[in-house]
């Protein structure tokens, strides 16, 4: 989008949808408009329809008029405190604000913004005659690649430092309206989950042992949601036995560019096992080839193709009564250099979902964790439901505490007591 | 002990003593003097002349003796049975104390825990290990147990954890929703109270001669006279203020019924007392 029309859109934006609530700033925003009394006028008139009825997605403050919202299939616009705050503002466009002071700043951001604008044409331009040298000429391979890694590195710098100020970027992305497809809004998005949710994300996969108990180490980069029906699971929560029947939706974002070629593993590790006194892993879900993207970042388990990428369907969890709670941990692992696997191979050699440990896959196929997601599951009342829906072996088997043989008791000697 | 606050005249009378002696060679001569028991050859010295001056005070009764013994045991307490109960290699089960201590000179490592005085107990059954893990802490001790005998810990970070099942596995029971329970009874005759329980067979079967020649039903029974009825109490809705405010308004209104009815009694008898 050029700069123009960008700088243009609050103001279009801005004359489209009048604030219907906000009358006594209206006034004043007058003044700044650029379209007749009249046609203003008569938009209000159109709209004689009381707020409560018809609420508008940009100003909608509170929870019940935001629920009526919803339940219409609009989303709110930004947060709550910002639409409230809009409720009485005029909604004048930057550009047109009285304020000299930020007028003043404007200009030193825009100024800026041109700086780095000229900076990376520079550099793309160094960039471009470098790779046209040879090795011999440039002083070596290796020398060439570092030096190319480190100008494409500062480009990527570069690109989302001109953006980065721009109040207008700032205003979009707490929207929820930023392209994804545009480093500044990745950058933005990556920031914001790394503040929270990936600390949530970390702290339950370390905490409940997933992480030596999977895999040895996983640093995730993507941000994983996870979706049984509608509702939103966060990390570690128990989900009812009859809701995770169905294979779960992820929405998985990614904060880079380019696209990716993944594959998707649900793993239980909390199998009890009365023979070893133990436990063992259980693979619930196995799927190859399965590409993301940062702007295609819906993938549903259901949905995917069984000829080319799904090799184990999903199997829903069940757990037995008595037994420790099962964590079913979906991870999400890049494939070699984005190279597709070999489907046929992989669906003939990974057959076996009981004892496949996530180990070995790993290596055999050159997997990269990026992602990971966590919930668990445990008997309630719907158990014994699923076990027969799937054919449970062992549905009618209840783990008991084994009882522990205290130590022999042992008589104290009391002459020797001091 | 003197006091300073006593010691000083003493100190006085005793400086200008010795100045005497100083401008007047013939001191001993003179009859101002004649305060001490006898004359003074030294006249540098002073606190021999000062021990001479009260030699009374210093003595030392019994009672003051009597004191220090009498605080001497609060400051040496009996010792609290702290330290290692379980020493390393030893066999332990679920719930065994191996370590008590004041704070945490000791962490609980694999398969142990902590108790709310920093006790450390096991929670499996294994052998018992002192050891340090500098990866997880650099500074700090850990007390394991190890499931082998000949076992090490600390395992690797990124090894899968070794865990244990401890469950084994009997036919499942379907749960019936309602038991006839056994009711208590207690009867007090010549020969004592006797508690004796109805059988459960029999409390559900109506009411039944209880003690006291009363045909009643049995107590579990009649606690659950509401529910066979089918009266339900309306489910608390801590977002329903309007039902809030009626039955804080209902309070309000009783407290001051009571308190006006207290009033009344309390101001009869102040008149009367007062």
């Amino acid at each position: 989008m050029a700069h123009c029309e960008r700088v243009s859109k609050p103001l279009l934006q801005c004359l489209r949808s009048t604030p219907t609530r906000g009358l006594p700033g209206l006034q004043s925003a007058r003044a700044f408009h650029s379209t007749s009394v009249a046609r203003e006028d008569a938009q209000v008139e159109t709209k004689s329809q009381p707020f409560h009825k018809s609420p508008d997605p940009e100003l909608v403050s509170s929870p019940r008029l935001e629920r009526r919202l919803m339940r219409q299939g609009l989303a709110p616009v930004g947060s709550r405190r910002r639409r409230a705050a809009l409720q009485n503002s005029p909604n004048v466009p930057f550009e047109q604000l009285p304020y000299q002071c930020f007028q003043e700043a404007r200009n030193i951001l825009q100024a800026d913004r041109i700086e780095k604008l000229k900076d990376i044409e520079r550099i793309r331009e160094r960039i471009a005659r470098y790779e046209t040298l040879s090795p011999e000429q440039a002083g070596g391979k290796q020398v060439q690649n570092s030096k190319l890694g480190a100008w494409k590195e500062h480009l990527e710098k570069l690109k989302i430092q001109a953006d980065i100020n721009d109040p207008i970027v700032k205003k979009k992305f707490e929207d929820g309206q930023g392209d994804m497809s545009k480093p500044i809004y990745r950058f933005l998005a990556d920031r914001k989950w790394r503040e929270y949710r990936r600390k949530i994300l970390v702290q339950r996969i370390t905490q409940m042992k997933v992480i030596p108990d999977v895999l040895p180490h996983c640093d995730p980069v993507v941000d994983a949601k996870l979706y049984f029906g509608r509702g939103l699971i966060q990390p570690g929560d128990f989900v009812d036995s009859k809701a995770s029947t169905t294979p779960p939706k992820l929405d998985v974002q990614m904060f880079e560019g380019g696209n990716k070629l993944v594959t998707i593993v649900v793993v239980d590790p909390d199998v009890p096992n009365m023979e070893k006194d133990g436990f063992d892993y259980r693979t619930h879900y196995l799927a190859v080839n399965v590409p993301l993207s940062a702007t295609s970042t819906k993938v549903d388990l259901s949905k995917l193709s069984t000829e080319s990428q799904v090799v184990l369907p999903w199997e829903p969890p069940v757990a037995q009564k008595g037994s420790p709670y099962h964590r079913l941990s979906l991870f999400i692992l890049e494939q070699n250099n984005s190279q597709p696997l070999d489907f046929a191979a992989i669906k003939a050699k990974e057959t076996e979902r009981h004892n496949m440990s996530l180990r070995p896959l790993q290596t055999r196929y050159h997997l990269k964790p990026i992602g990971a997601h966590l919930f668990r599951n445990q008997w309630d009342d719907n158990t014994l439901e699923v076990m027969k829906q799937i054919g449970y072996p062992e549905a009618d088997i209840e783990l008991r505490r084994k009882r522990v043989e205290p130590l022999p008791y042992k008589r104290r000697n009391p002459s020797t007591m001091r | 002990m003197f006091q300073s606050r006593l010691l000083t005249p003493l100190r006085a009378l005793e400086r200008t003593h010795v100045l005497s002696l100083r401008s007047t060679p013939a001191a001993h001569r003179l009859p101002s003097t004649s305060l001490l028991p006898r004359p003074v050859s030294a006249p540098t010295l002073s606190s021999p002349t000062l021990s001479k001056l009260l030699p009374i005070s210093q003595a030392r009764h019994a009672s003051h003796a009597a004191q220090g013994a009498a605080n001497r045991h609060s400051r040496d307490p009996a010792g609290k049975r702290l330290g290692a109960k379980r020493s390393g290699g030893e066999y332990v089960v679920p719930g065994c104390i191996i370590y008590k201590q004041r704070g945490t000179k000791w962490f609980p490592g694999e398969n142990c825990d902590i108790g709310r005085n920093h006790t450390i107990y096991a929670t499996e059954a294994g052998y018992v290990r002192y050891y340090l893990d500098p990866e997880r802490h650099p500074g700090r001790k850990y007390i394991g147990v190890c499931f082998e005998k000949e076992g090490k810990l600390p395992t690797p970070r990124n090894a899968p954890s070794r865990r244990k099942l401890n469950r084994v596995s009997v036919a499942r029971v379907s749960e019936t929703p309602e038991k006839p329970q056994s009711d208590l009874m207690v009867s007090t005759g010549p020969e004592g109270t006797i508690v004796a329980d109805v059988e459960a067979v029999n409390a559900e079967s109506g009411p039944q001669l209880r003690p006291g020649y009363m045909f009643r039903e049995a107590n579990w029974q009649i606690g659950r006279a509401a529910e066979k009825a089918g009266i339900t109490a309306k489910p608390y809705d801590r977002r329903n203020r309007w039902m809030a405010w009626r039955k804080r308004q209902a309070k309000a209104e009783r407290a001051a019924q009571m308190k006006s009815l207290k009033g009344k009694k309390g101001s009869k008898k102040g008149k009367g007392g007062r």
